[in-house]
């Protein structure tokens, strides 16, 4: 027998917008692809670029947490609050509004993160595609909530984006995205066929080209879980740091017995992510290391949010961009 | 049928936020992991045929899953021939039955740390039924007394700090017991002693169970269990029927991998028990009731085990030897304890609490707190996979799916 469970409303809220808008905060494809306008990347080739507007909603999810924070969810007021977001093309209200404290910096930060990454691996030799203002979000966060009958409807308007692309070979920003693309996206659709790398491996593959970074002091990796764990790339970012001449320190809790960052329940748990995220960045920074780096846009923002340290918090790719003279 | 779960969330997290604030936890439990990590990285060198054990122990979990039925009767078997008595319990409310038609009213009854007296509520439901009731290890005796659950099941008392140990002991005794361990430690001795000598019946759960012989095994240090099962004249097993393994010499594998990653590294007792104390040393006349018990009994509960061993993508979690080891590697229980559970805890207790105890509104909020990020597999010894086990939970809860084949059993009812 059917019991139709009634969740918290965060849940459906980005349910919905992933299938409605193709992105978890219905943010519009121009503005997700906005970063991509003086790189004139082609729509078409064997290499696709994918975001999946990933990076740039990291300053929109901070400012939803904080939303849900100072509002009981379970509230009436909170309900209204996510339904306005969530009729956003029926009500004819603007996203922006709803969002006007998102800081500028941190806009201006999270979409230049795609922009960097295209410019090296350009830089390293390859030639990217992208899908620009119609790329689609990977719908990991279906999969992830459990909303995995709306992933199998969703998930060929995704393969149809990349496949007019005439790509191969998908490079993913995300390993979140890489990982629901190598093995959930294959049992969905028999024909998706297409080779999934991160920008992890990419520039690993060609670690010897890359510029060095003029960085004295020293560093630590924080393995993302989903890099670490679920996809087994640990070393490659040790070999990446070698190459371009840093210092490097690790963490007691590093590869495949990292620490999560707390991110995966911020949406519901916004407290206890924070005090996960205090606790990872304390033992990052135990190592006494200046910068922490990592390769995941949720585990970036994470970091950061639990930054009472006040030690950088980098993503591999701000990190690397030090080094490229464009 | 609409289950409105804002408030339970809500509820939960209200609770699951206030622990996460809680200065004790997170020392208590940097402290346990910290302890934790070393015991069990130095024990695993000393013994490093471990890994390998613990290989041997998945196959024939997994196999004793199949055969779960096989099992449990030759199990049943093997205790009445040992001149015990077996029983089976469908569920909660025949176990605890059973429990109140073999104790009666009015005993004195003497209990070792179990996880499904918990699930069962043992202990309050034997004391509203009219017996005094003693919980003999001593985590499990601080929460008696200060009416509390188990914050990890192994370490049930890991929040409550020596301060606060003085402070309800001193209340309990009507005497000033000092903050200081040892003193707290004898103060419990002393008053159990007593207890261990005039109860009328001893409770104790078994890690596992060996079919073939009926052996139940009990591994402990305290040695409360040695006392609780041996000098009260009965003797009750409540074990989970997923306890059964085939043989004398699977069970001791399972033992010795349950204790290595359960941070006993060398446990301080094991106890192993396949009926009631006897004597022929008269005559050759075989006599029950020795020194040991009289009477031994054990009821093997069900309660939701074998819904979850239909399911292939939970019967897994049944492998659980509940060592405890995912929990001190888990992020939200580092900071929470086991306010990330409900009566079961963590990942594997939020898959438990769907099927055992709780359902799918007590797991619903705990499914999303776990961060799916995958280290518990990492070193469960079982390699029990919860992180997807849990993304199925929540596929179930957000289609309104239950659990089970209860399709298929309102077809045959139809």
């Amino acid at each position: 027998m059917a019991v139709e469970m009634k969740l918290p409303p965060v849940l459906d809220i980005i349910r919905s917008n992933i299938v409605k808008y193709g992105n978890p905060l219905a943010l519009k494809g121009g503005e997700v692809a906005a970063w991509a306008k003086s790189l004139n990347l082609p729509a078409q080739g064997e290499l696709l670029f994918y975001t999946g507007g990933e990076y740039q909603l990291l300053p929109y999810i901070d400012t939803l947490v904080k939303t849900m924070t100072k509002v009981d969810q379970a509230s009436k007021g909170f309900s209204l609050l996510m339904g306005v977001r969530n009729v956003l093309d029926k009500a004819g209200i603007n996203a922006e509004k709803m969002y006007a404290s998102v800081l500028a910096k941190d806009k201006e930060r999270y979409n230049t993160v795609c922009y960097k990454a295209a410019v090296i691996l350009r830089q390293l030799g390859y030639e990217l595609s992208y899908s620009g203002e119609h790329e689609l979000y990977s719908g990991a966060l279906l999969y992830e909530l459990g909303y995995w009958d709306d992933l199998r409807a969703y998930a060929p308007k995704v393969a149809n984006v990349i496949a007019q692309s005439g790509a191969k070979t998908i490079v993913c920003l995300s390993p979140h995205a890489a990982e629901v693309f190598k093995y959930v996206y294959p049992k969905l659709l028999p024909d998706f066929a297409f080779e999934i790398k991160t920008f992890v491996e990419l520039v690993w593959e060609k670690r010897d080209l890359l510029p060095q970074v003029d960085y004295a002091a020293p560093v630590v990796i924080h393995d993302s879980c989903r890099l670490a764990r679920e996809l087994g790339i640990d070393e490659q970012l040790r070999d990446i740091l070698t190459s371009v001449g840093v210092q490097q320190r690790e963490a007691l809790r590093n590869r495949k017995w990292t620490t999560c960052c707390g991110g995966p329940n911020k949406l519901l748990f916004p407290e206890i992510s924070h005090e996960v995220a205090e606790r990872r960045v304390n033992e990052l920074t135990h190592t006494e290391a200046e910068t922490i780096l990592t390769s995941c846009p949720y585990c970036l923002s994470a970091l950061e949010n639990g930054n009472a340290a006040n030690a950088g918090v980098e993503d591999l790719i701000e990190f690397l961009y030090r080094g490229v003279k464009p | 049928m609409n289950t409105d779960l804002q408030k339970e969330f809500a509820d939960y997290t209200k609770n699951l936020n206030a622990a996460g604030k809680d200065e004790r936890i997170k020392t208590a439990l940097t402290r346990a992991v910290h302890a934790y990590r070393s015991t069990v990285d130095e024990t695993l060198q000393r013994f490093p045929h471990t890994p390998e054990l613990a290989a041997e122990v998945r196959e024939l979990k997994a196999e004793a899953v199949i055969k779960r039925d096989d099992l449990l009767r030759q199990a049943m078997e093997s205790v009445e021939r040992n001149k015990g008595k077996a029983f089976y319990a469908a569920d909660k409310q025949a176990a605890l039955a059973l429990a109140r038609e073999i104790i009666g009213k009015g005993k004195v009854v003497v209990k070792g740390k179990s996880m499904l007296g918990e699930e069962l509520h043992l202990r309050e439901d034997l004391e509203e039924y009219g017996n005094e009731v003693w919980e003999t290890d001593l985590g499990e005796f601080i929460l008696q007394l200060k009416h509390d659950r188990p914050m990890h099941i192994l370490s049930p008392a890991i929040h409550v700090p020596r301060e606060q140990v003085a402070e309800i002991f001193s209340k309990f005794f009507g005497k000033e017991v000092p903050p200081d361990i040892a003193q707290e430690v004898a103060v419990v001795k002393e008053f159990m002693r007593d207890k261990f000598f005039q109860a009328d019946v001893g409770i104790s759960g078994a890690n596992v169970v060996a079919a073939d012989t009926g052996a139940m095994v009990m591994i402990e240090n305290e040695g409360n269990v040695r006392l609780a099962t041996a000098a009260p004249p009965v003797h009750i097993v409540f074990v989970g029927v997923e306890k059964i393994v085939p043989t004398f010499q699977d069970a001791m594998k399972v033992a010795e991998v349950t204790w290595r990653y359960a941070q006993y590294g060398v446990p301080g007792y094991v106890s192993i028990i396949t009926g009631p104390s006897k004597t022929g040393d008269i005559e050759k006349v075989t006599t029950y009731g020795a020194h040991g018990p009289k009477e031994f009994v054990v009821i093997f509960v069900d309660n939701g085990r074998s819904t979850m061993a239909t399911e292939p993508e939970f019967s897994a979690a049944l492998h659980c030897l509940r060592c405890g080891g995912c929990m001190y590697e888990c992020p939200v229980f580092q900071v929470t304890a086991g306010h990330f559970g409900h009566t079961y805890l963590g990942g594997i207790g939020t898959v438990w609490t769907a099927f055992v105890a709780g359902g799918m509104e007590k797991a619903a909020p705990l499914a999303y707190t776990c961060l799916r990020c995958g280290r518990c597999v990492e070193r469960c010894p079982m390699q029990i996979n919860i992180p997807a086990m849990v993304g199925e939970l929540r596929k179930r809860i957000v289609n309104g799916e239950g659990l089970g084949k209860e399709e298929v059993s309102q077809e045959e009812a139809s």
